[in-house]
């Protein structure tokens, strides 16, 4: 089990790395920490001609405070969000989650931008920080631009990043200090991916609510309606038949279990939530 | 431990059989010094990938081998002299199949071999085997048992009738008099799903020829080097005495590494040819779907018993996917057989008629795995044994062991023709339920639940023949009789004893629990005992460590040999120490005659360099030779209870262990610190088939799980904290009464725990009955009784 | 193409060629001949393989090598003198920690950093943190008693050694 021949391209900067990825010529990827893209390297299903290893790339670890987000530079590792080596302003949902994926000894080099370029439908990352609001920053050779995380997938391993850009940073605003959330990830062993994962956000104050699911076969879904009735305070049993109604006309395609599955994990994540106010 | 065991009145050893004592076999892996097949190199070495079938059934047209390869790439026609490996049963109408080194005409399932591609490294043979194009004729898979049997389904073996290895039988008592007397029948349908063993260091073969001892030498991460030895050079159409197969540290076995694997003679053959050293190691995406897998049984059953549950018959059809070849030498009848072989367990069912079936199909072919069919039998009895309870409203526990073989009826004979040599069973069974707090547990199933979690109370038990000789081994017809185990013990000069065993170790220990043997015999500290083995040229012929054999067998070896010395080391003692020979005793590597005493290094002198010194007759030297048969052939009969404690969330499907206890009883423990990690490490294997390992294969025979992302095995958080109580019952037909114990952990867990589910679902009527039990199983029993919507 | 790397490994500053496609494991046991690092999987799910990489616990079947340069790498035979594994080392055999060993290596570099970060670690919590080395001989259980025990007994080392200096 090992991969194909590369070549190998050692950016120095982030210019470098994009000028490198705009040669079309051939297939080129970035490597961020190689926890996905090395597996399926050595499993040969992953076709590259040349890396481009981004590791150096110091612009890309840098985390910038802002007043209303802080921005996580791509290489920002799982491990860094759960020692708390980096700052928070998600109320700490992204400590909790960065100790939710996968083991140690792959959250020290895994990245979050790696994982969201990644969009694997189960991401943790991904889901976390499209019920967060966050912004994917990415930069090509027509230089950067803003896509909001909940546009940023647009199918299972698909994304709306444009041949030659890459990810720079994870814009993450400063969530409002009253807003409380709850994680619920069912997987069928400690650190592997997600059957199902939600997240809700809950603001009593501001009489707002978020829900998100993810590993739901595609990109993750924003449940507006189930959002909505959250906001007005339905956060008990009853809220079970507004999920389902709303994953039924997600027009997914959900089997019975999956359905089930999902609508138990959604309600348990608000209920987590609406339990910390 | 310190009564009399087989007759003779022994001395308690802190070191003796029976002592937990430390292992030697730890140093080295500790220090990462272990030696595994990939951390050997031998110079001018080349690396091995093999080009393997992407598609399930089709015939090869032919190989296109770039220019720049040939060369590198070596095809069935480049070792003509290599013989197929043909693993015939001796049942009647056994279909043979022939398994090549590398196919020809047609592939059989996706992982067949088709090519050897050699380079400096791994990386460059993969990107060679890559670079081969094969022009595949398609045909249609059997990718299942019901595709194999349906009417004009197309054909594994083109020369069968059809799909079926064989059919055997077993017709016990009077069936139609116990289905018209019976006031209750219950049936059920259950499946057990195929997965793979799953050693953590996968298969592996090095042969390089030495030209000095004009002999070809291959390593191989294999059980059983010997027998190994045997066949290969069979196939190979070479003397045995110029074949050497060692067997260097292997990183778990479990029973795929158990067989004859086509890549084993591959790549000796090649190396024949080449003159060259050449080295495979298995990969993980191999070995998920190459790699003999485990289980993939089918059950039809019918229980026939009284209102109070008393089981008075059993009909069972069981069917097992067999895969595309028959492997040697266990044949492709072996799990289908054991299973139907063994169905009644530790139950008193008088009458029982069997149909046992063995189906080829376009899979990787169906090997052992620790727990060799009764894993299997023990899911369908003993899931049935809980469907028998709830039809007659009783707690399943007492059902159970009110059923059982009582102390009484030992030694018994099954309804299956096995004879259980010893046991009681009831109480083993009433300590494991009694372990667990089932009233606690009916009082909570009483009220609702204050997380919607349901929580549930299993039970299994079986029984588990081992370290069966020469008469069992003939039953079941294979083309090798496993019937007995040597040793050979030899002193060095300077008084350390070295044991020379056919016997592989590979985490079982045997390196420390043998050199306890020889304690318990010589008094000599476990710490001055070297156990060598796997090495055909350095131990005695030997069968190997599977099926629970190897302490039974060469412990019994090593004891007499052992025995032997002991008898000579007194002689050499007493005459050395002027004492008369039944005054002088044996203790801490020393012979004592009062304070007086010489060391086993005083007579390794005498008995090696100075022959003047020994009594007058005696042979100089310090060796013994021995070969140890039970006294029964047909096994010596460990048994177990597990209970376990589950809650099943039905809101996701997910089952998590409150509580794990197996009551177990393997005759004498020569080590308990041993013998209760093995039951441990049983469980967790027990615990992946019940719940994660599972390899489904789509409609055109492609394996969906071939990497551990997709292949789950239990992990630290997965597998509880078990409870090991253990009872001591040795066999009366075995040197200490030691019965085997090594698979026998992964035995019961499929039942105990789909018990436990069930238990847990009762309140819903839901029930399951295939393993693994993934929540989406789970959730689709539930959803089958119970409308979609009232969900969460 | 081969490249060429330098890195301190175990301590020694060492120089290889190889091509961008090896990984760490491969220099560390083909070119090395450290042979303590095991592949159980290299695809980065069993923990086998696990060395420390700047300190920090890493699948080396999923390092490349060629993105190593500068890197300093520590594998089970470079910590040979090291009090805390020698701890953790002696704790797995009292406590049976292991059957065939070839988890092991992987075990005792995991169980390492684990104590090193959270050395009051017990119990279920050991079990979430190890659940990303797998072993399938023990069931776990002699593990976790290993590295628990390992944990009291790396305690009672450091107090000893205030108690000392105080
Ligand atoms: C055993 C195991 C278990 C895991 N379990 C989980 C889990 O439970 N949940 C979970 O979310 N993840 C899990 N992961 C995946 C892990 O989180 C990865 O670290 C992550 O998905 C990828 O991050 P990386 O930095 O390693 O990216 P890489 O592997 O380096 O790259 C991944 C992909 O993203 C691209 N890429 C990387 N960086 C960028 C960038 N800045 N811009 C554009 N494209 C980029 C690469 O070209 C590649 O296609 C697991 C991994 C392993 C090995
Ligand atoms: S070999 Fe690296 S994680 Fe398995
Ligand atoms: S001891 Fe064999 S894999 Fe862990």
């Amino acid at each position: 089990m090992k991969p194909a021949n590369f070549t190998y391209h050692r950016a120095t900067s982030v210019e470098d790395a994009v000028a490198a990825l705009a040669d079309t010529s051939q297939m080129s990827r970035v490597l961020a920490g190689g926890q996905s893209l090395v597996p399926m390297l050595n499993l040969r299903l992953a076709p590259v001609d040349t890396l481009i290893d981004l590791s150096r790339v110091a612009s890309l670890k840098t985390v910038d405070e802002q007043s209303s987000a802080i921005r996580y530079g791509a290489l920002t590792t799982h491990a860094a969000f759960e020692d708390g080596r980096v700052p928070d302003g998600s109320n700490g949902l992204m400590p909790y989650v960065g100790t939710q994926i996968a083991y140690r000894a792959v959250r020290t080099r895994g990245t979050i931008g790696g994982a969201v370029a990644l969009a694997d439908p189960a991401a943790d990352w991904l889901t976390t920080i499209i019920a967060l609001e966050a912004d994917v920053i990415a930069i090509g050779a027509n230089g950067r631009r803003t896509i909001a995380a909940g546009e940023f997938a647009i199918g299972p391993y698909m994304t709306a990043l444009q041949d030659g850009e890459l990810i720079e940073a994870i814009a993450v605003p400063r969530r409002p200090a009253s807003e409380r959330w709850g994680h619920e990830k069912m997987a069928r062993k400690t650190g592997e991916y997600a059957e199902s994962m939600a997240i809700a956000l809950i603001d009593r104050n501001r009489k707002t609510a978020r829900v998100v699911l993810g590993a739901a076969d595609g990109a993750p879904i924003v449940l507006a309606e189930t959002a909505r009735a959250v906001a007005g305070g339905q956060t008990d049993d009853s809220l079970a038949s507004v999920i389902r109604t709303e994953l039924v006309a997600s027009g997914r395609d959900f089997a019975p279990a999956k359905l089930l599955m999902h609508s138990t994990v959604i309600l348990r994540a608000v209920k987590k939530a609406a339990a910390k106010q | 431990m310190n009564q009399t065991l087989d007759g003779r009145d022994r001395i308690v050893r802190t070191q003796g059989v029976g002592a937990s004592v430390k292992r030697n076999e730890d140093k080295r892996l500790l220090n990462g010094q272990g030696e595994y097949l990939g951390d050997l190199q031998v110079p001018g070495m080349a690396e091995v990938a093999f080009l393997r079938s992407p598609v399930a059934h089709a015939r090869i047209r032919g190989i296109e081998i770039p220019e720049a390869h040939k060369g590198s790439v070596f095809l069935a026609s480049d070792i003509p002299f290599a013989k197929p490996i043909v693993a015939v049963s001796a049942a009647k109408g056994f279909n043979a199949s022939d398994y090549p080194a590398l196919v020809s005409d047609k592939v059989r399932f996706v992982g067949d071999l088709i090519a050897i591609c050699i380079a400096p490294t791994r990386a460059e043979a993969e990107d060679i085997a890559q670079s081969c194009i094969v022009d595949f004729e398609d045909l249609p898979a059997v990718w299942d048992i019901d595709v194999a049997t349906a009417a004009g389904a197309p054909k594994v073996h083109d020369h069968w009738a059809d799909n079926v290895y064989v059919e055997t039988r077993i017709e016990t008592g009077d069936i139609a008099a116990v289905r018209a007397k019976a006031e209750v029948t219950v049936k059920r349908n259950l499946r057990m799903g195929r997965h793979a063993g799953v050693s953590l260091e996968g298969r592996g073969v090095l042969a390089h020829f030495n030209r000095r001892l004009d002999e070809l030498t291959v390593y191989s991460s294999t059980q059983f080097p010997h027998v190994i030895r045997t066949i290969m050079a069979t196939c190979l159409g070479v003397s045995e005495a110029k074949l050497r197969v060692i067997a260097p540290d292997v990183g778990g076995g479990f029973g795929p590494k158990n067989n004859f694997h086509p890549e084993e003679l591959a790549v000796a053959a090649l190396s024949m040819k080449l003159n060259r050293p050449l080295r495979w190691i298995e990969d993980r995406r191999e070995h998920l779907i190459a790699s003999p897998h485990a289980r993939e049984h089918r059950y039809e059953l019918t229980a026939y018993a009284d209102s109070k549950g008393k089981i008075l018959g059993l009909e069972a059809v069981v069917v097992v996917d067999a895969g595309a070849y028959s492997v040697w030498p266990w044949t492709a009848a072996m799990e289908a057989g054991m299973s139907a072989g063994i169905m009644t367990g530790p139950y008193d069912i008088p009458v029982y008629h069997a149909r046992a079936i063995s189906v080829a199909t376009n899979k990787s072919p169906l090997g052992p795995y620790r727990g060799v069919g009764r894993s299997g039998a023990c899911f369908a009895i003993e899931t049935l044994v809980d469907a028998v309870a709830r039809e007659v409203k009783r707690e399943p526990a007492d059902v159970r062991i009110e059923n059982m073989v009582p102390l009484e009826a030992m030694p018994y004979r099954s309804a299956t023709h096995k004879y259980y040599d010893s046991g009681d069973y009831p109480t083993c069974a009433q300590m494991a339920r009694d372990a667990v707090d089932l009233p606690g547990i009916r009082a909570r199933q009483a009220k609702p639940s204050p997380d919607g979690k349901l929580i549930g109370f299993g039970m299994a038990s079986y029984t588990e023949q081992s370290a069966h000789g020469t008469a069992e081994w003939v039953a079941r017809g294979l083309p090798v009789v496993f019937g007995y185990e040597p040793a050979l013990a030899r002193f060095t000069p300077d008084g350390k004893l070295i044991l020379f065993v056919g016997i592989q170790n590979h985490g079982q220990g045997l390196e420390t629990t043998l050199a306890q043997v020889a304690h318990e015999e010589l008094g000599i500290p476990v710490a001055d005992v070297i156990v060598r083995h796997g090495d055909s040229s350095v131990s005695p012929y030997g069968m190997g460590t599977f099926a629970s054999r190897s302490m039974t067998m060469a412990g019994g070896a090593v004891s007499i040999a052992c025995g032997q010395l002991a008898e000579k080391i007194l002689r050499i003692g007493a005459h050395l120490l002027q004492a008369p020979k039944d005054a002088v005793t044996l203790r801490d590597g020393k012979v004592f005659f009062g304070q007086q005493s010489v060391s086993f290094a005083q007579i390794g002198e005498a008995a090696f360099l100075h022959p003047e010194r020994l009594p007058e007759g005696e042979e100089p030297a310090l060796e013994a030779n021995a070969v140890y048969q039970p006294g029964r052939s047909t096994g010596a009969f460990s048994y177990a209870t597990h209970a376990c404690v589950v809650t099943v969330d039905p809101g996701t499907g997910h089952v998590e262990i409150l509580d794990y206890v197996v009551c177990h009883d393997c005759g004498t423990m020569v080590n308990p610190m041993i013998v209760e990690a093995q039951v441990v490490g049983g469980v967790a294997q027990g615990l992946g088939t019940a719940l994660y390992e599972e390899i489904p294969y789509d409609d055109n025979g492609q394996p969906l799980a071939s990497t551990f992302l997709d292949y789950m095995i239990p992990g630290a958080t997965e597998v509880p904290d078990v409870r090991v109580l253990h009872m001591e019952t040795p066999s009366p037909h075995t040197r200490f009464g030691i019965k085997g114990m090594g698979e026998g952990g992964a035995i019961a867990p499929p039942a105990v725990i789909i018990n436990a589910i069930n238990d847990a679902l009762k309140p819903l009527g839901a029930e399951i009955g295939e393993t693994p039990a993934t929540p989406d199983r789970i959730l689709d029993a539930i959803l089958a009784v119970k409308p979609a919507g009232a969900a969460a | 193409m081969k490249t060429t790397v330098s890195a301190t490994i175990n301590g020694v500053a060492q120089t290889f060629e190889v091509e961008p496609r090896t990984s760490l494991a491969d220099v560390l046991r083909e070119q090395m001949r450290l042979t303590a690092t095991h592949l159980g999987c290299e695809h980065g799910v069993c923990g086998a393989c696990t060395v420390l990489i700047d300190g920090q616990p890493a699948r080396s079947c999923i390092a490349l090598a060629v993105t190593l340069d500068g890197a300093a790498i520590t594998t089970l035979e470079g910590l040979a003198d090291d009090p805390l594994m020698q701890t953790l080392k002696a704790s797995f055999h009292d406590q049976h920690g292991l059957q065939c060993g070839f988890c092991t290596p992987g075990m005792l570099m995991s169980g390492w950093d684990l104590l090193k970060r959270k050395p009051d670690i017990q119990g279920q919590d050991i079990r979430v943190a190890m659940s990303g080395n797998l072993c399938r001989c023990t069931g776990y259980q002699g593990i976790v008693r290993s590295i628990e025990k390992a944990a009291q007994t790396a305690k009672g080392q450091v107090s000893q050694t205030k108690g000392a200096a105080a």
